[in-house]
């Protein structure tokens, strides 16, 4: 399928209750692309994995907004979620699951597995950017 | 879509909890809080039915790992019930399917916890 270059843009307060707002907006993005329901499902579980992140790396007690960003390309979707909170050390998110068995830490995990392509520049107190792509398998 | 979370008990210590809808940054609290309160009430072999669950993150897994260490501390163990093949799948990815018991049906987690169909 051709897809003309498209980009939609969307911001969100940086609160839980948005999440579900901005993993729905995305889908409904890429839904008019030609994405299968399980592709659909990864981009939707990577949304809301990115903008968890940047939920829980927020400064606390400031208004922020986390910016998500989609690119419909040729074959494929560019998604960029940027926020202005603390940042973190992606560096120290595990890539692959190890035999510890931990409450937390799964959510970058998630967003390499579901996507085709990561990317995260983070920097303590300097924000985060989550550029993902996924691409259409036809 | 909200997160329902309905629990029973079906034996001395053990109850069955069906999750329903979205578990995800803003609704996972929810399920926390009802977890927490059945342990500390004594039931210590959970039950967790995900058969009606459209949506889960890494949040609800770590409630879910959590409490899964909280119950095997106090003896007792926390299995799971019939997840869709997206829920499954994030499972898979993180190998969690290594830790938890899935079962198909509710009766077989019974069975395997010795608690009767």
């Amino acid at each position: 399928m051709s897809t003309n270059p498209a980009r939609v843009e969307l911001r969100i307060p940086s609160r839980p209750e948005f999440v579900g707002v901005a993993r729905l907006a995305v889908s409904a993005v890429a839904s008019r692309m030609d994405f299968d329901y399980e592709s659909l499902d990864d981009i939707k579980l990577a949304v809301g994995e990115a903008c968890t992140n940047a939920i829980q790396h927020a400064s606390p007690g400031q208004v922020e907004e986390i910016t998500i960003c989609c690119q419909m390309e040729e074959g494929r979707l560019v998604i960029e979620v940027l926020d202005r909170g603390l940042g973190f050390d992606p560096a120290g998110c595990p890539k692959e699951p190890d035999t510890e068995l931990h409450s937390h830490g799964y959510g970058l995990l998630l967003i390499q597995a579901l996507m085709d392509e990561v990317e995260c520049k983070s920097s303590p107190g300097g924000g985060t950017l989550v550029r993902m792509v996924k691409r259409l398998s036809r | 879509m909200e997160l329902q979370v309905k629990w029973r008990e079906v034996g001395k210590g053990t109850a069955v909890m069906d999750v329903s809808g979205e578990a995800d940054l803003y609704t996972t609290p929810k399920l926390k809080e009802r977890v927490v309160e059945l342990i500390e009430a004594g039931y210590t072999r959970l039950v967790v039915s995900l058969s009606s669950l459209d949506y889960l993150d890494s949040t609800a897994l770590g409630v879910l790992v959590g409490s899964y260490k909280r119950v095997r501390e106090k003896g007792g163990t926390l299995v799971l019930v019939g997840p869709r093949p997206r829920i499954r799948k994030v499972f898979e990815i993180t190998r969690l399917v290594n830790v938890f018991d899935i079962f198909d049906t509710e009766e077989q987690a019974l069975d395997s916890l010795g608690a009767g169909g």
